[in-house]
C-alpha cells in the first residue's frame, strides 16, 4: 500500500455486492486522492463495472461505507454523485450523438435565459455554446464547432467530448470507464494527455482500461480486481507490465514491492 | 483532435446547424404545392376558400395529435392511443356537457366543465401510458396499444356505441363560425398551439431533454436526467393534445363519436414520419410536422374532393407512412452512425 501524502478525498471501505448469489465485490476498500490517477484494471467479471457503479452511485453496495472528504455519504441516484462533484463516464455511452456539442456539454446543467422565458425553461444557446467551447479548450479538448452535432464528428473527436463534458465538470473526482477503447493510437494518446490536465487541476482520476501501456503511460497507481476481490494496490512504478499481467490473470497474487 | 476537423466530410458543408426551414421542408412545401396542383386540377372546387376551410378542420385535430406523437417518437417511443383518447375524451366532453345543458346550467359553465373533464381524461391516458412505459416497464408500443384499447372499448361502453348529441347551440357557433371566410375558432387555437409547441420543443430545456433521451437514453441518465419522470410527462402531452383533438372534433361537429378518433393513430403516424421524425428517435422537427400534417389532410381531403371512395383513404394513408419511412432510410436525416 502507497502511503499518501494527502488524506483521501474519495474512499470506499469495505463494500461489498451481491446479484443473487454472485458475489461481485467482496469487502472491497479503496482510497482515492487529489491529483493522482488511479488505474483499475482486472479481467472480465472482475469486478470492475460494479465497482464503478458504486463509485458513481448508480449502485448501493450491500455493505460497506462511503466517504467523501472523510464524511460518510450515501448516493441515491448517480444525480446525487453528480452534484458532489463525482463525474462519470461511462463506456462507449457518455454522449448524445444527435445533440450538438454544447448541448451535449450542458446535458442536464442547461443555462437558462434570464428572465420569464428562463422560468419557462427556454435555454440561453449562445452562452452555452459561447461557454462550452471554453470549457473544451480549458481541459485541452478541441472541436470544430460547439453548435455542430456531434454526429458529425469523428470517434475520437466524440470521445474528446464526452471527457472534456466530465472533466470541465468534475470538482472532484473523475470516473473513465475505458475511455481509449476503440481509439486509434493517435486518438488515445490525446485521451491520455486530457488526463494528465486533468490530474493537473488537482481532481482524482479513476483510469478503467484494457490497455495495460496505458496504465504505465499516465496512472500513479494500479488497483488490480479479480473475482470481486483487491489483489493489488500499489504504485505504478512498482509493476513491470509482466508483473502486472500476472496479478490480473492471477498466475501471481501479489507484486513484488 | 483538431486536425480531423477538416476531414469530417460534414465539417466542410458548413450548412448552418438547425435553421427554421432547412432543405428537407423545403422538399415537403414542393410536395404539398404539388398535391394541392393536381387535386385543384381534378376538381377546381378544391382550390376555394371552402375547401381550404375544410382542409383546416381537418388538419387540427391530425396536427394536435401529431404534436404529441412528435415529441413521444423524437423521445424515441410510439403512441398508438392518440386516436382513442380523441374518441374517449370527444365522447366524456359530450356526455358532460349534454347532462349540465339538460339539467339547465348556463352554456358558457358546461362548455368550460366539458372542456376540462376532457382534458383530464387525456391527462390520465397520457399517465397510464407513461407509467405502464417507466414502472411496468412495458414496451410503448404495447403500453399504448393497450391504452388505445381500453379507451375505444370505454368509449362504446359510455355511450352504448352512439352518437352523443345534445349540444348548446353555442357551442356549435364557437365551432364552426369562420373568420376571414376560412379559420375556425378551434383551428386558430389549434395553429397557435402548434406554434407554442414548436418553439417549445425546440428551444426549451424539455425539448431538449426529449431530444437527449431519444438519441442516447443512457447519456441523458447519466448527466443526471430523470429519465423516466420525463418521458411520464412527455406521454402526458400527447395524452392532452389527443383529448384537445377530441374537444376540437366536438367543436365542430356538436356531437361526441365514439368512433371519431378511428385510424386517428395513422393519421397522425403519418403526419410525424413524413415530417421527418425519425422512428429511432432523437432526430425531428415541427416545422416538418405542420408539413406532414398539412399533405397527409391534402390527401384525405383531395381524394374525398375527386370522388375516391371514403375506405381508400386509410390504405392511402397506411402506404403514405411506409413511403415516408422508407425514404427515411435513404435520407441523412434518417440515418443513424
Amino acid at each position: 500500500m502507497t502511503a499518501p501524502t494527502t488524506p483521501p478525498v474519495y474512499e470506499v471501505r469495505n463494500v461489498g455486492k451481491s446479484y443473487g448469489k454472485l458475489v461481485a465485490l467482496d469487502n472491497v476498500s479503496l482510497a482515492l486522492h487529489p491529483r493522482e490517477v488511479v488505474a483499475l484494471v482486472g479481467d472480465n467479471g472482475a469486478g470492475k463495472s460494479t465497482l464503478v457503479r458504486i463509485l458513481s452511485g448508480a449502485n448501493r453496495p450491500d455493505s460497506g461505507e462511503i466517504l467523501l472528504d472523510g464524511e460518510p455519504r450515501e448516493w441515491a441516484s448517480p444525480h446525487d454523485a453528480l452534484e458532489a462533484g463525482i463525474e462519470t463516464l461511462y463506456q462507449d455511452s457518455g454522449i448524445a450523438p444527435d445533440l450538438t456539442v454544447a448541448d451535449n456539454i450542458f446535458l442536464g446543467r442547461e443555462i437558462l435565459r434570464k428572465g420569464l422565458l428562463g422560468r419557462l425553461g427556454f435555454l440561453d444557446e449562445p452562452a452555452m455554446r459561447r461557454r462550452a467551447g471554453d470549457e473544451l479548450a480549458k481541459v485541452g479538448v478541441s472541436v470544430p464547432s460547439a453548435g455542430r452535432p456531434v454526429a458529425e464528428l469523428s470517434g475520437g473527436q466524440r470521445q474528446g467530448v464526452a471527457i472534456g463534458r466530465a472533466v470541465a465538470w468534475a470538482r472532484k473526482i473523475i470516473i473513465l470507464d475505458e475511455p481509449t477503447n476503440h481509439l486509434g493510437a493517435r486518438q488515445a494518446a490525446e485521451v491520455l494527455e486530457i488526463i494528465r490536465k486533468a490530474r493537473a487541476r488537482g481532481l482524482a482520476v479513476v483510469f478503467i482500461t484494457h490497455t495495460l501501456p496505458h496504465v504505465f503511460a499516465v496512472t500513479d497507481r494500479v488497483v488490480v480486481l479479480r473475482l470481486g476481490r483487491i489483489v493489488a494496490d500499489a504504485p505504478t512504478a512498482s509493476f513491470t507490465p509482466d508483473t502486472l499481467l500476472k496479478a490480473i490473470t492471477g498466475l501471481s497474487e501479489v507484486p513484488a514491492n | 483532435m483538431t486536425s480531423e476537423a477538416n476531414s469530417t466530410k460534414n465539417a466542410a458543408n458548413g450548412a448552418p446547424v438547425r435553421t427554421f426551414i432547412d432543405r428537407q421542408d423545403l422538399i415537403l412545401m414542393v410536395i404539398l404545392a404539388g398535391m394541392i396542383a393536381i387535386f385543384s386540377i381534378l376538381n377546381p372546387r378544391f382550390f376555394s376558400l371552402p375547401a381550404l376551410s375544410n382542409v383546416l378542420g381537418d388538419f387540427g385535430p391530425v396536427m394536435l395529435m401529431a404534436i404529441g406523437q412528435t415529441y413521444v417518437v423524437i423521445s424515441r417511443g410510439i403512441d398508438l392511443s392518440v386516436g382513442s383518447i380523441l374518441g374517449l375524451s370527444g365522447v366524456v366532453m359530450a356526455l358532460v356537457v349534454r347532462d349540465m345543458n339538460a339539467a339547465g346550467y348556463a352554456a358558457g359553465l358546461s362548455i368550460s366543465t366539458g372542456l376540462l373533464a376532457c382534458l383530464a381524461v387525456g391527462v390520465v391516458c397520457g399517465l397510464v401510458n407513461g407509467l405502464l412505459i417507466t414502472r411496468a416497464r412495458l414496451v410503448p408500443f404495447i403500453a399504448t396499444l393497450a391504452t388505445m384499447g381500453a379507451a375505444a372499448g370505454l368509449s362504446i361502453v359510455l355511450t352504448g356505441g352512439a352518437q352523443v348529441a345534445g349540444a348548446p347551440r353555442e357551442l356549435i357557433l364557437i365551432g364552426n363560425k369562420t373568420f376571414l371566410g376560412t379559420f375556425t375558432i378551434p383551428v386558430i387555437a389549434a395553429l397557435v398551439i402548434t406554434a407554442i409547441a414548436w418553439v417549445f420543443l425546440r428551444y426549451s430545456r424539455f425539448g431538449r431533454w426529449t431530444y437527449a433521451i431519444g438519441s442516447n437514453e443512457f447519456a441523458a441518465r447519466g448527466a443526471g436526467i430523470n429519465v423516466s419522470r420525463h418521458l411520464v410527462k412527455v406521454y402526458v402531452l400527447s395524452g392532452v393534445m389527443a383529448a384537445l383533438a377530441g374537444a376540437f372534433v366536438y367543436f365542430r361537429l356538436g356531437s361526441g363519436s365514439p368512433l371519431s378518433g378511428r385510424g386517428g393513430e395513422l393519421t397522425a403516424i403519418a403526419a410525424t414520419v413524413i415530417g421527418g421524425v425519425s422512428l429511432h428517435g432523437g432526430i425531428g422537427k415541427l416545422s416538418g410536422v405542420i408539413l406532414g400534417a398539412l399533405i397527409t389532410t391534402t390527401v384525405i381531403s383531395g381524394l374525398i374532393m375527386v370522388r375516391v371512395e371514403p375506405n381508400w383513404q386509410q390504405v392511402v394513408v397506411a402506404f403514405l407512412i411506409a413511403f415516408a419511412v422508407g425514404m427515411q432510410g435513404f435520407t441523412k436525416s434518417g440515418a443513424r452512425k
